[in-house]
């Protein structure tokens, strides 16, 4: 059971009542919440598979759009609760994160990992942007949509050029 | 030893390989025109025998030889900083600078006849052949070349493909050097002569070692472009011989250059043989086609993100749009443009779609299909959507007045009129096959009188005045494309997903049909007139349109976009003049502009 250690000066004076304060985090699960969302992606992925309830919390909606605003730029301020709805009806921040977000920051990573070769200019745009990532999955929730009396689609492939070889999600 | 230049014109017809062995400094030697009577004599003589070489020359030639020679023989690696200082080095995998410095070589205009002393490539008509060994081994072997007329190819030089550190890479091909064919040059000699001239330009490019691949490729493309001025001439025969060159020498080389060599060669020989121009039928084939390049290359992406955000921004302050897209095909572009637009600042408006799509050959309706999918996305965000289809076999088949509503524009509740954007993503090209059809589609535009109107179209100039120069800018402009598909394509070292190569080959055959239809068709038939931005930009000015600058959100998020391609810094997006483009290493390949009616154009239709 995970604790939350809360620092107390007076540790060995107190005796019972006044002791060393302990909070089980996984009591207060928006608390749990509000930790989880300031993880990264992979990191979020990953407490997600420690217990049942961390789980539950990891897949909550505000944990993601949490995670996806501490990754993107947003541009201009945008109407955060509008946002919201448009996220949601494409297909949730977590869908984002995996689809969008994080392949891309992982390529952006690669290429900084290949070495400080580019050009300055292009450096510049080497982030990404809410505005860019949205309009990518709008387009991967579009080739999703069913076609009229269940015709042939083709698998989803717009987003293709962002995944890894071995990277089967 | 010091040779003198008097001697090596005395010993012109002879193997100047005589020389002993020199070392040279690592500059050029200047062809000295001396006014030495038995200089010119030679000179006569070799010309008469159609050598197009100069005994002064000769001397540069030994040289350079000699240098070689004491080079290869010594360990010392000491003497080869120099030779390599002496040459030009070509990046074996940057295949579009090489071919274009080799293009533009074979174009270059006759300027200061200095000759490239060493191997030479024979190019008459209908045959293309390349030395391996220098020249010096071709003034013993004149005698032989009397049926020809010899050409000396400033381009298909060998060239030292590694840099001074790899000096392992030097291959001396001693085998095969010249191939030679008889074959009746009367008809082009004349044409044979200018090409003599034109491809005697300065060079500096004194190579002294050639690789198998690179000297193949040469060849590859010297019968290409062979094969493209044969067929010019109506000289079918040589053609097709040069056609079977190409394939076996296309089957040598490995990657981009074999597609296109292949798709290339394909379609001259449709064009020789004059096959029924590829079926224009099927369209839902072509749409999967497309689809695939969409998926498979940046361009299609980034022609739709720039052109949504340039109608994005005309939108603004407008409760009620009207897109109006030239070619619907599968609707890639407007998921990102509705999305945007609900999740601007002020609430999304009321959205009208007309999509105009091609007859489809099984009467099923795909224009409502992708307005059903549209408008499902578009309800899940919260949009009001409308959508009509039209079905037009050509653009110039539309009338304004069938575009708008039957009651005109809407008007919302201000009584402000609908904002209309016109959207062609390389569709109006194809309307420069019949005379005509471009005015009045653009007329037809002007009279809807858009809040703008975006234009992508292929940076290429495909609409030339003779088949030689539209084939030769194909060939520029295709492999560019296809290494682009190569090289900037996903992690083609970490191997590739099944998917991406099912991808990979259908956008090849996307571009495969391009080809044909640039190289085959003639006529009507040919639809795929690309032009120049150039070109577009007066056309558009001439029909009343004034440019809209694209601003720099829309740099941004294409440069953003591209970042995301693993193909790194080899796409390049450029602004110029108010439109981006987006191209390949130097070469820009799509471009996007937008445009509003102009003021002074205010026709009555």
């Amino acid at each position: 059971m995970m604790m939350l250690l809360l620092p107390h000066r007076e540790e060995e004076e107190e005796g019972g009542a006044a002791g060393r304060r302990r909070f089980p985090i996984n009591d207060n699960a928006d608390l749990l919440a509000e930790v989880l969302g300031r993880l990264d992606g992979r990191s979020l992925a990953v407490a997600g598979c420690v217990c049942r309830l961390w789980s539950a919390v990891g897949r909550r909606e505000a944990v993601w759009e949490a995670v996806c605003h501490r990754h993107v730029a947003v541009g201009r301020a945008g109407a955060a609760g509008g946002t919201r709805s448009v996220v949601a009806a494409l297909g949730g921040y977590r869908r984002l994160y995996r689809l969008c977000i994080g392949p891309a920051l992982d390529r952006l990573a690669g290429v900084r990992r290949q070495g400080p070769a580019v050009s300055s200019s292009s450096s510049a745009a080497r982030h990404v942007s809410l505005s860019l990532a949205l309009s990518l999955f709008s387009i991967d929730c579009y080739e999703r949509l069913g076609g009229v009396g269940g015709r042939q689609q083709q698998p989803p492939a717009s987003l293709l050029f962002l995944c890894k070889p071995v990277d089967v999600s | 030893m010091k040779r003198e230049h008097e001697d090596a014109g005395r010993m012109g017809g002879d193997d100047p390989m005589n020389m002993g062995p020199e070392i040279a400094k690592g500059k050029m030697v200047p062809v000295m025109r001396t006014g030495d009577e038995m200089e010119c004599g030679v000179d006569e003589l070799l010309a008469a025998l159609g050598y197009k070489v100069r005994a002064s020359d000769m001397a540069d030639v030994a040289q350079k030889l000699a240098q070689l020679e004491v080079a290869m023989s010594s360990d010392d690696a000491s003497h080869l900083p120099q030779i390599a200082a002496d040459t030009v080095h070509y990046d074996p995998s940057d295949l579009y600078a090489w071919l274009d410095s080799m293009l533009s070589e074979l174009n270059a205009p006759p300027c200061a006849q200095l000759l490239p002393p060493t191997a030479t490539a024979s190019r008459g008509n209908g045959h293309s052949s390349t030395a391996a060994k220098p020249s010096a081994a071709a003034p013993p072997r004149a005698s032989a070349l009397h049926d020809f007329k010899p050409v000396v190819s400033a381009a298909s030089v060998g060239r030292v493909v590694c840099d001074t550190e790899q000096q392992s890479e030097k291959i001396l091909s001693p085998r095969d050097p010249k191939r030679m064919r008889t074959c009746s040059s009367s008809s082009s000699s004349s044409s044979a002569k200018e090409v003599a001239s034109s491809l005697k330009s300065a060079t500096e490019a004194l190579p002294v070692v050639v690789v198998d691949t690179q000297e193949t490729g040469v060849r590859l493309v010297h019968a290409l472009l062979a094969s493209a001025e044969a067929v010019q001439q109506e000289n079918l025969k040589a053609a097709d011989a040069l056609l079977k060159q190409i394939s076996m020498l296309a089957a040598s080389q490995s990657g981009p250059m074999r597609k296109v060599a292949g798709y290339f060669a394909e379609a001259l020989a449709r064009r020789i043989y004059r096959h029924s121009p590829l079926p224009q039928a099927d369209r839902v084939a072509l749409d999967l086609l497309h689809s695939h390049f969409y998926e498979s290359a940046p361009y299609l992406k980034f022609a739709h993100f720039t052109a949504n955000q340039a109608i994005l921004e005309a939108f603004t302050g407008f409760r009620q749009v009207h897109v109006i897209d030239f070619g619907l095909k599968q609707g890639m572009q407007w998921p990102a443009l509705l999305q945007a637009l609900a999740l601007r600042p002020g609430g999304p408006p009321s959205f009208r779609l007309t999509g105009i799509g091609p007859p489809q050959p099984d009467n099923s309706d795909a224009l409502q299909e992708v307005g059903w999918k549209l408008s499902m996305l578009a309800e899940s965000i919260g949009i009001d959507f409308h959508f009509r289809g039209f079905v037009a076999s050509s653009l110039a088949d539309l009338e304004p007045q069938m575009l708008l509503e039957p009651e005109g524009k809407r008007r919302d509740r201000d009584g402000v009129e609908e904002a209309v954007a016109v959207n062609s993503v390389m569709e109006l090209h194809q309307l420069l096959a019949r005379p005509g059809a471009m005015e009045k589609v653009l007329g037809t535009v002007r009279a809807l009188r858009p809040r703008i109107v975006t234009v992508v179209e292929e940076e290429a100039n495909h609409n030339g005045r003779t088949f030689l120069e539209r084939f030769t800018e194909a060939l520029h402009y295709y492999s560019s494309m296809f290494d682009s598909l190569e090289n900037g394509g996903d992690s083609g070292a970490d191997g590739e997903l099944e998917e991406q190569q099912r991808h990979r080959a259908m956008a090849d055959a996307y571009l495969g049909r391009q080809i044909c239809n640039v190289v085959a068709s003639e006529g009507t038939d040919r639809t795929e007139r690309h032009e120049t931005l150039g070109r577009w930009r007066g056309r558009m000015a001439q029909a009343g349109f004034e440019p809209v600058h694209l601003g720099s959100n829309a740099f941004k998020q294409a440069s953003m976009l591209l970042a995301l391609y693993a193909g790194g810094d080899g796409f390049r997006v450029e602004e110029a003049e108010g439109c981006l483009t987006l191209g390949w290493h130097t070469r820009p390949l799509i471009a996007t502009s937008a445009w509003r009616v102009g003021p002074a154009a205010d026709f009555a239709l």
